[in-house]
């Protein structure tokens, strides 16, 4: 017979399946038991009601028995259980059914009229053993546990407490100690901050690139490239700077973030001085725009042209439209004028507004140098 | 004297039987697993080493629902009986009996346990 043959085969879904019982593992035993045992008797199969309130069934009496036996057990004044104990039990529950010999009552144990029964019932039957073999259960999981104070080798601190009792738990577990000021994270600070570091990249790379074209070497896209990145920006408010060049007539436009540009009108090389005028004139509204200019990123300031070199325009992509149309400053100015709309951090622009009134007036007036950038 | 006499030997029968019975249970091993077994009693509280009397508990169990299974057996058997008296081919009697609540609860009601 094949226990899992049910009929009635309305199986849950598995939210219930998932939800097992504390006895579930005993109870699908007893199931199968049970299951085996009406197989032998005749049955092809079971309703799976019919065989769990079977399995019920022997579960309960397993129960009943042991605690009748125990309870005449302790009534003799033993703790462990006898045979006559189990003689004893069996014939209480058995009295509700009858058997031989029931209405004489329990004149002899060994005489009992159960245990015949259940001899007869053993030399009669077929020795069916259980299907699978079956683990030790409950597992009983080793604890470990806590040392005692011997064993510590401590000795505790107060004097009603024996030594062999388990120890106290570390002081570091329960003391309160005093904790690191943490950083008030200011989010402000932050933006300040993050904004300092990108205009010292941008200042690094803007004396890197040129060097480089003090060099004379050809300026590569590599800076371009760099700034890739930036210009995903949904502010998009990649300024564009002109990076000039005239000697050896190629041209390429860099992109990269640019706010505000300080013009360091004072320090223009003489070779060059017609350009100069041209990034002066290209990049005084971009000074002027600082004022109003909020921007998302932080980067409102200083864009120190701090070299004595004019800027350089190498124009690597003619045709292809650059997001260097942003070369209109209208439309930049527009950017801004937009985003100020978006934003109401007036404070943090303040701030950043007026830094960049500090900057510009600092470079106007000081030459500072390639190091100090 | 004659009656103690006999009355002993009638214990010495007695004890002799279930000693012998007591040592065939260690060759014996019922249906249901002594694991299972020994799990409920020492829920129950019984407390006992020895692996005999827990398959004489064992055994006892088996026995008591082999008891009812047999007569839930018995209820299907007189009911197919009953359906199929009127059908022509006494062949086509399903021979596969399966255990119903029904029956089950009807040989149980003997045992006196209401479901």
């Amino acid at each position: 017979m094949n226990n899992g043959c049910r009929v009635d085969t309305d199986r849950f879904d598995k939210s219930d399946r998932e939800r097992v019982g504390a006895d579930e593992f005993g109870r699908s035993i007893s199931k199968v038991a049970v299951g085996q045992i009406c197989e032998r008797l005749g049955f092809y199969s079971a309703n799976d009601s019919a065989l769990e309130a079977l399995a019920d069934i022997v579960i309960r009496y397993v129960k009943d028995l042991g605690k009748t036996a125990k309870f005449y057990a302790n009534v003799a004044n033993r703790t462990e259980c006898n045979v006559f104990d189990v003689i004893q039990g069996l014939e209480d529950l058995g009295s509700s059914v009858g058997y031989p010999g029931g209405s004489e009552g329990c004149s002899s144990v060994l005489a009992s009229g159960v245990m015949k029964e259940v001899m007869e019932y053993v030399e009669g039957v077929e020795e069916v053993p259980f299907a699978q073999p079956v683990a030790r259960f409950p597992i009983v999981r080793s604890r470990r546990l806590t040392p005692s104070f011997v064993q510590m080798g401590e000795t505790p601190e107060f004097k009603h407490v024996p030594d062999w009792l388990p120890a106290f738990p570390d002081p570091h577990t329960y003391v309160y100690s005093p904790v690191w000021n943490e950083r008030t994270s200011d989010p402000r600070s932050d933006k300040v901050e993050l904004a300092r570091q990108r205009r010292k990249a941008e200042s690094s790379l803007l004396s890197l690139t040129k060097r480089l074209l003090s060099s004379g070497s050809a300026v590569t896209s590599t800076v371009e490239a760099a700034n890739g990145g930036k210009k995903t920006r949904f502010l998009a408010l990649t300024d564009v700077q002109t990076v000039t060049h005239s000697a050896e007539g190629e041209k390429a436009v860099f992109e990269t973030e640019l706010n505000p540009v300080v013009m360091r009108g004072k320090h223009v090389n003489d070779s060059n001085t017609e350009n100069h005028v041209s990034i002066l004139e290209t990049f005084t509204p971009v000074i002027e725009a600082i004022n109003g200019r909020v921007s998302e990123s932080g980067e409102n300031g200083e864009r120190d042209f701090l070299d004595k070199r004019p800027s350089v325009r190498l124009n690597f992509n003619n045709g292809r439209k650059m997001i260097g149309d942003s070369l209109d400053l209208r439309l930049w100015n527009r950017g801004t004028g937009r985003i100020s709309s978006w934003f109401g951090r007036d404070d943090v622009m303040d701030d950043k507004k007026r830094r960049a009134e500090y900057i510009l007036r600092q470079s106007m007036e000081n030459p500072l140098d390639l190091p100090q950038l | 004297m004659n009656h103690n006499q006999q009355s002993n030997e009638v214990r010495h029968d007695d004890e002799n039987a279930l000693s012998d019975f007591l040592a065939s249970l260690t060759d014996y091993t019922p249906t249901i697993p002594d694991e299972l077994v020994e799990h409920y009693l020492a829920k129950s509280g019984f407390q006992c080493p020895d692996v005999r009397l827990t398959r004489l508990v064992a055994v006892a169990a088996q026995k008591f629902v082999s008891d009812i299974a047999i007569d839930a057996l018995q209820h299907c058997k007189a009911r197919q009986a009953a359906v199929v008296r009127d059908k022509k081919d006494k062949q086509q009697r399903d021979k596969r009996l399966i255990m119903n609540m029904e029956d089950l609860s009807k040989a149980l009601q003997e045992v006196i346990i209401t479901l």
